[in-house]
């Protein structure tokens, strides 16, 4: 079902979708993590982890300064896991998995932000689970670092090296993002135009704290673990679409 | 403890996006301009961005300011927007571009010197007419003279001059990794020269950008 309003009443703003990002950073890496163990940790989203190699999934930490948006300045962290859609069966053989990847989504396991402001924003309008935490963050140096800190206590320390740049691609890739808060999935469309990109293999560092969810990376092997590959953007547009609520 | 950064010329431009860079930071901010709808455009949905509409030539405006600022921690002197064709008289632009940024300097310095730290960054115009070449050489020299007599006492000085064009982005990145080097003063923004960054910065910066960083 998709949401009736396209405005959003937010601590005395009207926040109208789809929201609009004018000027963002990322800087971000994927990892290869074991599949069954990424399953169980979205097993409560009723979502189906996507296996681009037998029993291998996709992680992504993603860091974010938002400078120009509708949702107002701040930082923000993403866990996600590459997920199939709703409703498609797992593919087979080598040549089915490389298809199936063209549909996957992106689910947000855990997106903490620094601002109480997008903090309402995408726990009400989009079902995001933010909350509130520290997010120290130099986007400026060669070296991309981020921290998450959440009560005086640290959850993940992520750096992130330069890559070599990237051709401008053609068109907005359009993503599907999901997310579950309250029992309740749902599905964002969400539609990203990033400029100065830069790749590579490897690249990014992990330190786990103490939190909750540093544990449950930590049990996907990602402390000090060799991402598959990173990406920076420094300069990136979005569009959020409203979200639809999911049967899995 | 958070932190007070104070940005003038927030309204628009360079200084409306360090303004927003800071908010997302976490600081407090205080946006001050003469252009009350461009700072409520840059204060937008941002509840640690607190804007003050002003004159900062006015020495009384500059005082009520800062004196329900507080400590300001990062004081930002962005340029005003480059002034409609014609050009205004040379005392106008000076008194623009070089006596109010050096009138909210005035103000606000001493309490970081007493406090031992602070952060003052100067963003100078683009030399866009030979007035506003003269009110950028003049906060470059001013700004380097502070920088020479309060060597040493916790307060970093960073005076910029992008070229015309400049991405305003890459100009604060460039401005945030020299504050990671100590005892640097003038900024240039744009790629370290280097045998292949020759054509990178023409293609990033425009022609006529060799300048580089200056190591004091």
């Amino acid at each position: 079902m998709t949401s009736a309003a396209q405005v959003h009443p937010i601590q005395g703003h009207e926040v109208a979708l789809p929201v609009k990002i004018r000027d963002a950073a990322v800087a971000s890496a994927m990892f290869a993590v074991p599949a069954a163990a990424a399953q169980a940790v979205i097993a409560y989203s009723g979502l189906e982890i996507a296996e681009p190699w037998p029993g291998r999934a996709i992680c992504s930490l993603a860091f974010v300064r938002y400078a120009d948006g509708d949702l107002g300045p701040y930082h923000e962290f993403a866990v996600a896991f590459l997920v199939r859609p709703p409703g498609t069966p797992p593919p087979s053989g080598r040549l089915g998995r490389l298809r199936g990847m063209r549909g996957v989504g992106a689910f947000i396991h855990w997106l903490p932000v620094n601002q109480e402001f997008t903090l309402e924003c995408g726990r009400s309008i989009w079902g995001f689970p933010k909350e509130l935490a520290d997010i120290p963050m130099d986007l400026a140096g060669r070296v991309k670092r981020c921290a998450v800190q959440v009560g005086g206590r640290t959850a993940v320390e992520v750096a992130v090296r330069p890559g070599a740049p990237m051709p401008g691609g053609a068109g907005a890739p359009k993503v599907d993002a999901y997310s579950c808060l309250d029992g309740v999935t749902r599905r964002t469309p969400w539609t990203l135009a990033p400029s100065d990109v830069r790749m590579r293999p490897g690249g990014a560092k992990v330190t786990l704290g103490d939190h909750p969810v540093a544990e449950e990376l930590r049990a996907l092997g990602l402390d000090r673990a060799r991402a598959l590959s990173s990406t920076t953007v420094g300069h990136l547009s979005m569009s959020f679409d409203p979200a639809e609520e999911v049967a899995p | 403890m958070r932190r007070t950064a104070l940005v003038a010329g927030a309204a628009n431009g360079i200084g409306a996006l360090a303004a927003r860079r800071l908010a997302a930071a976490a600081w407090d901010v205080v946006a001050v301009d003469t252009d009350e709808d461009g700072l409520a455009a840059t204060a937008l949905r941002s509840p640690n961005t607190h804007v003050r509409t002003c004159d900062i030539t006015e020495t009384k405006d500059v005082a009520d300011i800062l004196g329900v600022t507080g400590a300001v921690h990062r004081l930002v002197l962005a340029p005003p927007p480059p002034p409609a064709a014609p050009e205004p008289p040379v005392d106008e632009v000076m008194r623009e571009a070089f006596l109010g940024p050096v009138n909210l300097l005035r103000a606000a310095l001493p309490g970081m010197l007493e406090r031992g730290a602070g952060e003052v960054i100067v963003i100078v115009p683009a030399a866009a007419s030979p007035a506003s070449a003269a009110a950028a050489a003049a906060a470059g020299a001013y700004v380097e003279a502070l920088a020479d007599e309060h060597r040493g006492r916790g307060v970093a000085f960073r005076c910029a001059s992008p070229p015309a064009g400049a991405p305003a982005r890459l100009v604060l990145d460039e401005i945030e990794r020299s504050l990671a080097r100590p005892g640097e003063v003038r900024v240039a923004p744009g790629p370290r020269p280097g045998p292949l960054r020759g054509p990178l910065r023409r293609v990033l910066f425009g022609p006529g950008t060799a300048g580089t960083s200056a190591p004091r």
